[in-house]
């Protein structure tokens, strides 16, 4: 394989974000990996493959779950919540880890390397890799591996290699910037797994096609249970994937699309991972796209209480989705989400990850918008997150 | 032939200390410097570098203080200034011309900017004299080299080495001294370069001794030392003791 340039568009909106702005080191590969992307999603069997890991190994077609008491308690006439929480290792970071860990095998790499945040995606990556007999190692910073444990166990069960990143803040920006070092030097051997809709082309578009089956699903569900489209619809939105997943499919609907980011524990730079209001246009992992920057260009830091959402760029194609007016970008704060986890603890006997939470803090706030039908992307499940949910609730 | 291109990063050790260790490298014979503009993400570099890099925003050393400290120096090697697209961006092309100017900055090599990616910017900075340096990397075929290298051309004979150069990046992965890198598929590489172009050719990433910088030059290129002179300087070593050795053979 010898790809000589993308065929795919690499820019997203009237910003034209976006881009690949990769070393030249990684160019070629990520040349070649557009190319075998874009052959794997002609050829009827690597689709009729993902597919099939998708309902035998992950457990598509997630369920959609009418929250009935949750609605009444804001007065809202339904919420639906389609359930990523459901899936095997426990969010929708799994849809994308199959795909691209099928894709690597095609493409003949015998490793992976993937970055982690909330561990979610390192978990997803480490499980795909077992399951195909791919060698696999996940990059995750060390405050993130204090906070999320659990998943860190997880992986090692798996197999995975588990590396500590010191760097920095210890979290996911730092993860990342380790595992693009790493594919760097072993990108002859290596597929980089990425977990988000972030990155140099073509992982945005590659990691949105693959978390569109979430949309897809959720749509068709919603006109089979309701017989109609919801009024609005949200998901929570680290670098987008999820967000995207959930979103893209009702592009062409006349609804409202919402996206929440991290509001962390204030307004001020380094207390926050709100890129919306917080960020300019800037470039960070390949990347084109809103990002939070002090005044010489380099990365703020950031923060919030779900890893997951605690990176300082929003995925270029959900940054262009925002400026251009299709989806609007709310923020929840680190109490608001923690508030939010209980209500749907106490009413549907759900546990939500943190970074869900922040989807459903805004629920009270889509009621009194007068939105009636409400569908919520519930991108994970939050047995990761028992210790802080434990700590900050006293339970 | 330019015996060896050297990479200090600015701020590190200090920034006060960078126009004296300029003035060193140009009373050695160095005819040429990479200079780094510290980023906060330097996804291209090991951890040596990253930590100068990090030490060095601690001390202050901003893009524009950088280039400050840099303006109206006249006892130094022609610079590159080695960086990271965001920083460069955020201060804009017009603006940044106005602190180039003054400073000895003849060229830019920045890592995360492939050629199609900033048309504009690039060429209006290659215009006002400032070219982009080509890199060209182990994963980089000798079709694609051709591209690059006509897409980022060689302004010609009259101009200094340091604004004529190709950088060959001479292993896979990150800067950093490592293991010793295994230069035979480096000399194959050089070799098919030198037959297609007629630009000056620098060596680097992973090369620290003197034996490996012989080597470089007995291809015909220029060896870069980058993190081992970082380190060095670091570790409190002077420029010129680190140089010297490096330079002949
Ligand atoms: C459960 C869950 N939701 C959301 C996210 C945020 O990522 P994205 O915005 O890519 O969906 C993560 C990331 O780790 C996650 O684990």
């Amino acid at each position: 394989m010898h790809a000589t340039e993308f065929l795919l568009p690499t820019r997203f909106g009237t910003g034209g974000l976006g881009g690949c702005y990769a070393p030249e080191t990684l160019m070629q590969p990520l040349l070649d990996l557009e190319e075998a992307f874009r052959m794997a999603l002609d050829d009827p069997s690597f689709r009729v493959e993902l597919k099939s890991e998708l309902r035998h190994f992950v457990g598509r077609p997630t369920p959609l779950t009418s929250a009935t008491r949750l609605a009444a308690k804001f007065g809202l006439q339904g919420l639906f919540l389609k359930r990523e929480d459901l899936t095997h290792t426990g969010a929708h970071k799994i849809n994308n880890a199959m795909a691209q860990a099928l894709l690597a095998r095609r493409m003949g790499k015998s490793e992976i390397i993937a970055e982690t945040g909330a561990g979610q995606h390192g978990v997803a990556a480490a499980a795909a890799c077992a399951r195909l007999g791919l060698k696999c190692t996940v990059y995750m910073g060390v405050t993130d591996m204090a906070r999320q444990a659990p998943n860190v166990a997880r992986m090692r069960l798996f197999g995975t290699k588990v590396v500590p990143v010191e760097a920095g803040q210890g979290t996911l920006k730092e993860a990342v910037n380790e595992a693009l070092r790493a594919w760097a030097a072993r990108c002859d051997k290596a597929h980089y797994i990425l977990g988000s809709a972030l990155g140099p082309h073509p992982f945005p578009t590659m990691v949105r096609t693959f978390q569109t089956v979430i949309g897809e699903e959720a749509r068709a569900q919603m006109l089979e249970q309701t017989v109609s489209l919801p009024d609005a619809v949200i998901a929570c939105a680290g670098g987008g994937s999820n967000g995207l997943g959930l979103l893209v499919p009702f592009l062409g609907d006349d609804l409202h699309r919402f996206a929440v980011e991290a509001g962390g524990h204030g307004s001020a730079l380094g207390e926050h991972a709100a890129r919306l209001d917080g960020g300019r246009l800037g470039v960070l992992h390949g990347c084109k796209t809103l990002l939070l920057q002090d005044q010489h260009g380099h990365t703020a830091e950031t923060a919030s209480i779900s890893a997951g959402l605690d990176y300082p760029a929003l995925g270029p194609e959900l940054a262009a989705l925002a400026l251009d007016g299709k989806i609007e970008v709310l923020r929840a704060s680190d109490a608001q989400a923690l508030e939010a986890a209980q209500w749907l603890c106490e009413s549907e006997g759900i546990l939500p990850a943190l970074e869900s939470s922040h989807a459903l803090a805004l629920l009270p706030e889509l009621a009194k918008r007068g939105f009636a039908t409400v569908l919520l992307g519930l991108s994970g499940r939050g047995d990761k997150d028992l210790s802080t949910y434990q700590s900050k609730l006293g339970i | 032939m330019n015996k060896l291109l050297p990479f200090i990063m600015a701020g590190d050790p200090s920034l006060a200390a960078l126009p004296q260790l300029l003035a060193e490298a140009k009373a050695l014979g160095i005819e040429a410097l990479e200079i780094g503009l510290p980023h906060s993400d330097p996804i291209a570099d090991g951890p040596v570098l990253q930590a100068a890099a990090h030490r060095a925003i601690q001390r202050g050393a901003t893009p524009l203080r950088v280039l400050e400290m840099l303006a109206g120096l006249t006892e130094s090697p022609d610079l590159i200034l080695f960086t990271y697209l965001n920083p460069l961006l955020q201060i804009g092309a017009d603006r940044l011309l106005d602190l180039l100017w003054p400073t000895p900055v003849k060229a830019l090599l920045v890592v995360d900017l492939p050629d199609s990616e900033e048309a504009e910017f690039e060429a209006k900075l290659r215009t006002a004299g400032f070219p982009m340096i080509p890199l060209l990397s182990p994963t980089t075929d000798i079709e694609r080299a051709k591209g690059l290298l006509e897409r980022r051309p060689d302004p010609g004979p009259g101009h200094p080495f340091a604004q004529r150069f190709a950088y060959v990046v001479a292993r896979l992965g990150v800067t950093g001294t490592g293991d010793t890198t295994d230069l035979a598929p480096v000399r194959e590489r050089v070799a098919a370069l030198k037959a297609i172009s007629d630009r000056p050719l620098a060596v680097g990433f992973g090369l620290s001794d003197s034996a490996a910088m012989a080597e470089v030059r007995a291809m015909g290129a220029t060896p870069v030392i980058g993190s081992a002179l970082v380190q060095a300087l670091a570790n409190g070593g002077g420029l010129v003791d680190i140089l010297r050795s490096r330079m002949n053979g």
